[in-house]
């Protein structure tokens, strides 16, 4: 095929300046190299964000006593949320199927006979165990009569149960807290430890009002969480809330909040802020390495031309037409932008490999971004190739021949 | 074969136009050989290029081979210098870093349809103006004289009829040319048409024909009555050589 062997022409004289060759590659290696980490840096992304509003609940709305931007959950010394907050909530905000509220304290010493533990104490209502999507694999959950009637019961995590009781069964058996026996009533399933590290399965459940009057003595509660009935409600709820309890709470913007409104529209803006600044300047260096690249292969390919006239004469005297000519000019570029998405495409396969293991940056690898690049290839190859092989194509043979 | 009526040709136009050829008619048959002559700027370049289909005249009649030469597009032109015509140059426009073979096998690249055996026309070629021991050698390792036979080659592996050679001989010592008119003439024996383009008066000897151009007019067009035989020039050559 008369196309194929001239293609095969553009290709041998690649081969034949190596050098050259290397020089109009460079940009698209680079360039591709950089979209193809993008895209696995973007992929990875939104694999983390789905993850982590998976953790958070899709539904979830977070109202979270005291004020400020820091991360770490408030300790009993806040005291900006009441019982009272969440019961305004349940009745004024529509579209909510569970209203949550939430008492707890840190590293509280649990014991049993002579064993020790300490553990993340929640005094919580029973809809926390469908808030949570938490539930008890042995015993029974947190009910409505044991918040009514201040029970002391208790639900323990796996960590707890293994802590204190070992290889018996810990259902119906008693442990204290500062001096308040409760026995226990169920053991939930085990959830392991956070990306922090901390450890969710070390935690006794009780019921609020026990936790608030019997064990920590207090009026306040640390954070309702709410799960709305549907996602789109989320924004419209969360700003309904938000003024209500400016109002509860006698705040008047710009006067600084009491407490912090998490919604899984924050989740996600926290999780791409990092990612997106560095997308943003691989963007940056892709676009630009791609646009200068195809730049300096059309100037080397625009040289190339002018060096050898006398090539292109003497192709067209041997019967070329312009058209095969146009074809070989033309391979010669396409040929240098495939070969280099290829070779940037493995540099940024191996960069995205090498990624995760150096930062926290989140990356997964798909084959989307291979296909991208050689479409970008194909585009940069043509849009770059197409003057210097016109150029060629133009060359009158006699004087292309002088 | 080739036959030219009033041939004209003039570059620019208006005031600056300038007429280079101005009313040239000839006919060469099939099988001659043919110098043609002229001082440079004469206009003989500008022919060459008009009979070898690289250019086209501004005004008469040229028919190749039964093809209207004038009218024909880029194309076909293209494809008539592909089968029709081998050109060799005087600066033998070899591609560089290029094996002989390979530059030998040029032309059949834009020759449909491919050959099968093109790489054994190619070596088959190289035989025959005496390279068969230099097929995979590039241009930089041969003499002047081996890469104007590498160009002859290239020049016959479509088979042509006409051979068009611009001053073949102009870059050569007299010996490698010499050598080179005993392969054109050895061809010209095998039936091939030949014309030569030369300002040079003893490479005009060896045509049987020769054409003298002057001021874009043919000013001479005769036949030679005993031309030179460049084959027998070297055999008697080589047995001088062979005797001192």
């Amino acid at each position: 095929m008369r196309l194929l062997r001239i293609i095969t022409e553009g290709v041998r004289s690649l081969r034949i300046n190596k050098l050259r060759t290397f020089f109009m590659m460079a940009g698209t290696i680079v360039g591709i190299a950089a979209l193809t980490v993008i895209m696995a840096i973007g992929k990875g992304t939104e694999k983390k964000v789905m993850k982590r509003l998976q953790n958070f609940g899709p539904r979830a709305i977070m109202l979270i006593a005291g004020g400020g931007k820091d991360l770490p959950p408030p300790d009993i010394t806040v005291t900006t949320l009441t019982l009272a907050d969440a019961e305004a909530i349940r009745n004024q905000i529509d579209g909510l199927e569970i209203v949550a509220p939430m008492a707890w304290n840190f590293n509280v010493n649990v014991t049993r006979e002579a064993n020790l533990h300490q553990a993340t104490v929640w005094g919580v209502e029973p809809t926390w165990h469908e808030a949570w999507n938490w539930h008890v694999t042995d015993g029974e959950g947190i009910s409505d009569q044991d918040v009514a009637t201040m029970a002391k019961v208790c639900v323990i995590g796996e960590t707890v149960r293994r802590e204190l009781f070992g290889e018996s069964d810990p259902i119906g058996e008693r442990l204290y807290i500062n001096k308040v026996a409760l026995t226990v009533k169920g053991v939930l399933e085990s959830r392991g430890a956070s990306p922090m590290g901390m450890d969710f399965d070390s935690r006794v459940v009780i019921p609020i009002t026990t936790a608030m009057r019997r064990v920590m003595n207090v009026d306040h509660v640390g954070a309702i969480r709410l799960i709305s009935k549907d996602v789109s409600l989320i924004p419209r709820q969360a700003e309904a809330v938000r003024s209500m309890i400016h109002q509860r709470h006698h705040i008047t913007p710009p006067e600084e909040d009491d407490f912090r409104l998490i919604t899984p529209m924050v989740i996600a803006q926290l999780v791409k802020g990092i990612a997106s600044t560095l997308s943003f300047l691989l963007i940056a260096l892709a676009a630009l390495s791609l646009f200068v690249g195809g730049v300096v292969m059309m100037n080397i390919l625009l040289i190339s031309v002018a060096e050898r006239t006398k090539e292109i004469g003497l192709r067209r005297a041997v019967g070329a037409t312009r058209g095969d000519v146009f074809a070989q000019f033309l391979t010669e570029s396409l040929a240098v932008t495939i070969f280099g998405t290829i070779l940037g495409s493995l540099l940024g396969l191996g960069v995205s490999v090498l990624l995760p293991r150096i930062t926290p940056m989140p990356v997964v690898v798909t084959w989307e971004p291979f296909a991208l690049a050689v479409a970008f290839a194909l585009l940069v190859g043509t849009f770059f190739g197409v003057q210097p092989a016109r150029r060629a194509a133009r060359l009158h043979p006699v004087e292309a021949l002088q | 074969m080739i036959e030219l009526k009033t041939i004209e040709k003039t570059y620019g136009s208006g005031d600056t136009a300038t007429p280079v050829l101005k009313g040239i008619s000839f006919r060469i048959q099939a099988g001659e050989y043919v110098a043609l002559m002229g001082a440079s700027g004469t206009g003989k370049s500008t022919l060459m290029n008009i009979v070898g289909c690289l250019d086209k005249p501004t005004g008469g009649q040229y028919q190749l081979d039964g093809a209207d030469a004038v009218t024909l597009d880029d194309n076909a032109l293209s494809h008539l210098r592909n089968q029709k015509i081998g050109f060799v140059f005087q600066q033998f426009h070899l591609l560089e870093r290029t094996t002989a073979l390979k530059n030998v096998m040029l032309p059949l690249i834009y020759s449909e349809p491919y050959p099968e055996d093109a790489e054994q026309r190619a070596e088959k070629v190289l035989t025959a103006v005496g390279l068969n021991d230099r097929m995979y050698y590039r241009p930089g390792e041969l003499s002047g004289g081996q890469q104007q036979r590498v160009a002859i080659a290239r020049a016959l592996i479509t088979n042509p009829q006409i051979i068009l050679a611009d001053e073949p001989t102009g870059n050569l010592d007299s010996k490698s040319g010499l050598e080179i008119l005993a392969i054109f003439k050895r061809l010209h024996r095998d039936g091939h048409t030949i014309i030569i383009v030369t300002h040079d008066e003893e490479v005009a000897e060896h045509a049987d024909r020769v054409i003298v151009l002057k001021d874009g007019k043919i000013e001479q067009d005769r036949r030679v009555a005993q031309p030179r035989d460049a084959e027998k020039e070297v055999d008697e050559r080589i047995g001088r050589e062979d005797a001192e």
